[in-house]
């Protein structure tokens, strides 16, 4: 459907409209007119991501004299390759009724082990590996002794890439990353570097947050985007842990080994280099007292991961006088490296700041914060003088270089924290130093600050007022969207007391209650003999769900559930838990059915969708609180506490509340689909948690009969036809022509329903 | 088809009680011979077969010997002590074929001579059954061969007769039981530290599809290296160090043993396996590329998780497997369903079949380079909300009818008959409401006091003997002459009414042969009733009454259509033309 919002004529490939969606797309636009930040919160299930890109996209054809860049974030690869699937439909919506006007270049980006189709370098068992033999083929020096020397084998994709220079370019399209690699593959030409190369030009990048947050990546990837850009993170709820692990680094016993390795290898190469290219070293010298800005030129082939601090003049300053010089740098390590490996010798919980920690460290190693901000640049400056390409074998000691530098570049923000030993295991001796950030406003500043609309969206923001805060941003919009149902399609229960009537929780105490590990396995089997196709189980932790199954395995609840559905287990290989999934969705699909184990925080419940068949019930067992125990967490807490005024009780509520809507809102697609989430924990905070589903449904909590009884009624009356435009009350689907029938009064109506 | 002779060891027993005499039994196809393992013995038998009236032998399982006795013509026997009950079966099933082959002197021509393509066990099939059942037989012969029937359409009717050998032999495949097989338990004997396995064909292949590494180490080790029990042995053994979850003795074990290391080993076929598998995952839930694009997380940098730390972090990670692993390859296998269909017991040709079928599938995907495609409009289709969007139409395939009048015709006349009896009950529902006795109660008092008037005349008639039906008091060929025409009858009556409604060419003139078969038969019925005596003729056309009735009634049928459809020719109703 074809209609008009204010100024802008809005392309949208189908026949309907869901209220909240018009009402979406009308405060996104006003913010985009506003050429400010804003903060979108609509439930899942509603269609934010195509509502967002139609938006966009109709936005940039109506005004075509500044057209804006959509950059588009998402968390994972899986979600990139959905929110591209919805973009090709979209745009060959579009095309079709404007034709070549509409014609876009949309990438999605991701790294080399994602888009190589060198089937020499693919064979490298891990991302690290397939960069370096990726370096190994393109390096700039490599390149020039293969052009004396035959034998040194290149990157046929990369050479006909290079070959065709300018002319490589990518027609109008939507490319998905199998799109690209079947591209490069055609064609001849790398699709990394072809990517890489037209990020400059695309109308629409689809890429992970870390691409803009994360300092190391964003340094080489995102440096040159356009002001005029509209920056998109979808399911943006997790956004501050994402932007606090960016700038967060932990040194433990192996890494000091690792880095003395790689130490010894340096200085080998620095005594080689001076034996037969004494040269090199001095050039690198005289660059080096100018400053590291040149670092911008560099060929693209070149890249490393870029400095993991933000700051942009830092490449301005000279590099301080007492590691220009390679042997002084590496001399200026081994101290690091050497104190370090003192700090860890510790017996106790150390936690200071990083201002305290670089006076000790000046102190007793006699290295400097000036010294150690410039360190990851001087590295890296380093390693391509000394023309190394098995980076992979070098992340130790670029480790104690980011370390470094972040410890060197920030003074508020961060804190230094020492442990011996897991708090869980104290007999066995496992120090680690860890670098830990607290503010999530830090890392994702520059974004803020260099485009000109951040649109932060997510199907739970509440309690809406508080990412403003916690990333320290003053949005345009900040809107809150509620879902309208035709008819109550999520059916959310809590469970407080099990089929024995105890009753059931995760809480510390009770977790290894076996009679609470009976209750929820008995609740399990009873589902899985009426609830039809698939059923998604999420439990609070790895460690509880195995002690849990391996629970059932004994006493024989498995073997029941077995007989109903087939099982299957997210672990932490992903590999495995990838092909599990694929297997999960297979046995929906089949009409096999099964039950799907996962884990609250894990990877799954971070983006895989378990929509329509392959998920009508989740259960949550248990709330999902992050290990309170931890000294970081407890560090972060304290930072909230004292900068933002967030009590302790408050943002752990919170952040348990988010996991949870998240984990049981991955069941809804659309109104058409219906699902049931079971909430089995007898702590009454999760009533809450119709607050966060933004539905007007009510949350029930019976007694374990009526249960069972509500849930057959329930699957019985969604499994109708149904009328899918809510004629009869609410209106909850519009078409054309209700639109064009509205006046701007009508549209007041449907934004306060 | 010749039959290769038989030897086999027996002991020859002239009676039951006799101790027997040892020696060697051999099986031609034309007799059988006795030759004592003693030269001196007398008892030497040489037998024509032909005068062999039939066998009996005792089952297997009863607690007697097997003995197979061969009673001949004139009433002696033969009695065979066979060593095994498997040799008894191969001379059994020889003497079997053998007294078959006397007898089956009509049947093979007459069937070879059809025009439908038929295997050969199928057509042994159908002789088997004619030769078992005389009454088919005579039905075969008169109507397949006077040629009012095909074969075909003889046994079409008869789909039971054929399915439910045919099930055997095209069996469905048994998919894989969900039970683990870690659920097998050992059983202890209470006193000593040993455990015993049962190991079941069932559950070699559950063992050798989850894990293919011990199916290749089967085929490495077995037998040249080591017997099959020690093989088992040594499994187990290494599963028994799994389940005490402790790594380092795992470790330690396996440093000294390499065999039993292979199974303490993570499965590297597996592992390959995974690899291949992972690259033609579904993209939007590929989690390894998102792990391949994670800078966030290069060593030691983010936040670190304390989960992540017990997993990783163990030194003998190598020879750690968990059970959600155990559990999750347990489900693909299941959901893999059987790759290949063997019933063998022998481990080691399951194992061969089962890593030929993994070759096979291998070779498969390799050369498979639509399912990308397929894969890509999965997504898309996925993709679409399904509410916004009105339903795409459902793909539909064109009706073919070569004769649309045909169809529609007798269809409509069905369908508007039914509707109307359906129509009338339910209204009557509607204004009666459903009452319990269904039935009209007139209706059924007719029916039971008509039943019951039959019953008392009969009864009457027959005096006391309830035995005793109308038919023994006829004379024996009038009754066998009334009961073969009443099963022909049927049969052409189902036949006919089968046909209906007509459709296709071939049905017309198959009615048409029926009508003619059955025009046939109706004047002998009215020339059997004249033939008996007169005491009887009432209770002869009593029974025969009905068959008539049948006939009339198909007869009537025959024109009513006839008449209509020559009368249709021009009009066409439904606006189809051929």
């Amino acid at each position: 459907m074809i209609f008009q919002l204010e100024d802008v004529r809005v392309y949208f490939p189908y026949d309907n409209i869901y209220p909240e969606q018009y009402s979406y797309m009308l405060e996104l636009k006003r913010a985009l007119d506003a050429k400010g930040h804003c903060l979108l919160e609509m439930p899942t299930g509603t269609g934010k991501t195509i509502a967002l890109l139609s938006l966009i996209t109709s936005y940039r054809l109506s005004k075509p004299e500044s057209p804006v860049k959509l950059i588009y974030c998402t968390r994972t690869v899986h979600e990139m390759e959905k929110t591209l699937a919805e973009l090709k439909l979209l745009y060959s919506y579009q095309v079709q009724h404007l034709g070549a006007a509409a014609k876009i270049l949309a990438i999605g980006l991701s790294s080399r082990k994602n888009l190589c189709v060198n089937p020499r370098v693919l064979a490298s068992e891990n991302r690290d590996s397939v960069d370096a033999a990726c370096r190994k083929r393109t390096a700039n020096w490599i390149r020039a002794t293969a052009a004396e020397n035959p034998n040194v084998e290149l990157c046929d994709y990369f050479e006909s890439y290079e070959k065709a220079a300018s002319a490589a370019i990518l027609p109008p399209g939507v490319y998905t990353l199998q799109d690209l690699r079947a591209f490069g593959k055609e064609k001849g030409w790398c699709p990394y570097f072809l990517a890489r190369h037209v990020v400059q030009f695309a109308n629409v990048i689809v890429y992970s947050y870390q691409y803009l947050l994360d300092p190391k990546v964003a340094g080489i990837i995102s440096k040159e985007l356009q002001r005029e850009s509209v920056v998109v993170f979808d399911e943006a709820h997790n956004i501050d842990n994402v932007c606090i692990e960016a700038l967060s680094v932990s040194v433990r016993r192996q890494t000091l080994e690792g880095a003395t390795r790689n130490l010894n290898r340096i200085k080998q190469e620095i005594d080689r280099f001076k034996a037969t290219d004494a040269g090199r070293l001095r050039a690198e010298y005289n660059r080096l007292v100018e400053g590291l800005a040149q670092r911008g030129n560099l060929p693209i082939s070149d890249t490393w991961l870029a400095n993991p601090a933000l700051p942009d003049d830092i490449l301005k300053e000279a590099v301080p006088g007492n590691i220009r010089r390679a042997e002084h740098f590496v001399h200026v390590l081994r101290r690091l490296v050497q104190y370090l490996r003192g700090r860890l010798e510790t017996e106790n919980v150390e936690k200071e700041g990083p201002v305290g920690f670089v006076a000790s460290l000046n102190g007793q190693a006699g290295i400097d914060q000036k010294t150690l901000k410039f360190c990851y640049d001087r590295l890296h400056s380093l390693m391509l003088t000394l023309e190394i390409t098995d980076t992979d074998e070098f992340l130790h000691i670029q480790t104690i270089c980011d370390f470094a530098t972040l410890v060197g570049t920030y003074t508020r923000g961060f804190s230094i924290i020492i442990e011996p030993f897991d708090e869980r295991m104290p007999h066995i001796p496992d120090p680690v130093l860890q670098l830990s950030c607290h503010d999530a406003s830090l890392a994702i500043k520059p974004v803020f600050d260099r485009f000109q609309s951040v649109v932060i969206t997510s199907g739970t923001l509440s309690p809406i007022d508080l990412y403003p805060r916690l990333l320290n941003f003053h949005p345009v919009v900040s809107r809150s969207f509620k879902m309208s149902l035709t008819r109550d399609c999520i059916c959310p229960m809590v469970l407080t007391r099990g089929s024995d009537q105890l009753p059931v929780s995760t809480k510390f105490d009770m977790r290894s209650d076996p009679g609470v590990v009976r209750n929820y396995g008995k609740l399990l089997v009873e589902m899985v003999s009426v609830v039809p196709d698939g059923i998604v189980c999420f439990f609070v932790s790895y460690s509880y769900m195995d002690g849990i199954i391996a629970n059932w395995n004994e006493t024989g609840i498995l073997k029941e559930i077995m007989q109903h559905k087939l099982v299957f287990i997210e672990t932490q290989d992903v590999v495995e838990t990838t092909l599990a999934l694929d297997n999960y969705r297979r046995a929906c699909d089949c009409g096999r059915g099964a039950v799907f184990f996962s884990v609250a925080r894990g990877k799954v419940a971070e983006g895989i969708d378990f929509d329509r068949h392959y998920g009508r019930l989740v259960i949550m067992f248990g709330v999902p609180f992050q290990y309170t125990l931890s000294k970081i967490l407890l560090a972060r807490l304290e930072y909230l506490r004292d900068t933002f005024q967030i009590k302790e009780g408050d943002f752990l509520t919170f952040d348990a509340l988010r996991q949870a809507a998240q984990c049981v809102g991955r069941v809804i697609r659309s109104k058409a689909d219906y699902g049931m989430m079971i909430f089995a924990d007898k702590r009454h905070v999760l009533s809450i948690l119709f607050f966060f589903l933004s539905t007007s449904i009510r949350f029930t909590s019976f007694t374990y009969i009526i249960f069972f009884l509500m849930w057959e009624q329930f699957l019985r009356k969604m499994a109708q036809p149904y009328d899918k435009g809510g004629n009869s009350g609410r209106r909850t689907l519009l078409s054309q022509e209700d639109l064009e029938k509205m006046g701007d009064d009508g549209m007041q109506d449907i934004m306060h329903y | 088809m010749a039959t290769r002779p038989v030897e086999k060891r027996v002991k020859y027993k002239t009676s039951v009680k006799d101790s027997g005499t040892p020696g060697f039994l051999r099986m031609r196809e034309e007799m059988f011979i006795f030759i004592p393992n003693d030269p001196r013995s007398t008892t030497k038998l040489k037998v024509q077969l032909q005068t062999i009236k039939g066998q009996k032998h005792t089952k297997e399982g009863s607690n007697k010997p097997p003995w197979l006795n061969l009673s001949n013509k004139q009433g002696g026997s033969y009695i065979f002590e066979f060593e095994n009950y498997s040799d008894l079966q191969v001379c059994r099933d020889f003497v079997g074929k053998v007294l078959a082959k006397g007898e089956d002197t009509y049947e093979k021509p007459t069937i070879t001579s059809h025009d439908e393509q038929l295997s050969a066990a199928e057509m042994e099939l159908r002789i088997k059954l004619l030769r078992e059942n005389s009454e088919l037989q005579k039905l075969h012969k008169q109507f397949v061969i006077s040629g009012v029937l095909t074969e075909a359409e003889f046994w079409a009717t008869r789909k039971k007769l054929l399915g439910g050998e045919s099930n055997k032999r095209s069996k469905q495949q048994v998919g894989l039981k969900s039970g683990m097989v870690s659920d097998i338990k050992p059983s202890t004997d209470g006193r000593t530290n040993r455990v015993t396995f049962n190991l079941t064909p069932e559950v070699i292949f559950q063992i050798f599809a989850e894990k293919p590494a011990v199916r290749q180490a089967f085929l490495n080790f077995v037998p040249n290296k080591m017997s099959e029990k020690d093989f088992w042995t040594k499994y187990f053994r290494a599963e028994y160090l799994h389940s005490t979850k402790n790594a380092v003795a795992a470790a330690a074990e396996a440093a000294e043993d390499e065999e039993l290391a292979v199974f303490l080993k993570p499965d590297d076929i597996l592992a390959s396996e995974a690899r291949r598998k992972i690259r033609r995952v579904d993209p939007t839930l590929d989690m390894d590329a998102d792990l391949g694009d994670d800078y966030t997380h290069v060593a030691d940098h983010g936040i670190f998780r304390y989960e992540i730390k017990e997993a990783t972090e163990e030194l003998n990670d190598l020879y750690r497997r968990t059970l959600s692993q155990d559990l999750n390859r347990h489900a693909a296998v299941v959901l893999e369903g059987r790759a290949v269909d063997i019933d063998s017991e022998d481990t080691r040709t399951v194992a061969e079949a089962l890593a030929r079928a993994k070759q096979v599938s291998r070779a498969n995907v390799e050369i498979d380079g639509g399912e990308n495609q397929e894969r890509l409009d999965r997504i898309s289709r996925m993709t679409e909300m399904e509410d916004l969007q009105a339903p795409r139409d459902p793909p539909l395939a064109a009706l073919c009818i070569k004769d649309p009048r045909d169809y529609f015709d007798s269809q409509q006349a069905n369908h508007a008959e039914a509707y109307e009896s359906l129509k009338e009950i339910i209204s009557l529902v509607k204004a009666k409401g459903l009452s319990n006795p269904i039935l009209k109660s007139d209706v059924a008092f007719k029916v039971f006091n008509g039943l019951t008037h039959n019953i008392s005349s009969a009864k009457y008639h027959l005096g006391k003997n309830p035995q005793e039906s109308v038919l023994d008091r006829l004379p024996n060929s009038t009754k066998e002459e009334l009961l073969h025409h009443w099963t022909s009858i049927q049969e052409l009556l189902k036949h006919f009414w089968s046909s209906y409604p007509i459709t296709a060419t071939h049905l017309q003139i198959k009615v048409g042969r029926l009508k003619d078969a059955m025009s046939d038969i109706y004047p002998q019925l009215e020339a059997l009733k004249e033939s008996v005596q007169s005491e009887l003729r009432h209770h002869v056309s009593l029974l025969v009454r009905p068959m008539q009735q049948a006939l009339e009634a198909a007869f009537q049928h025959y024109d009513a259509d006839l008449q209509r459809r020559s009368s249709k020719v021009g009009e066409r109703p439904n606006g189809y033309y051929v």
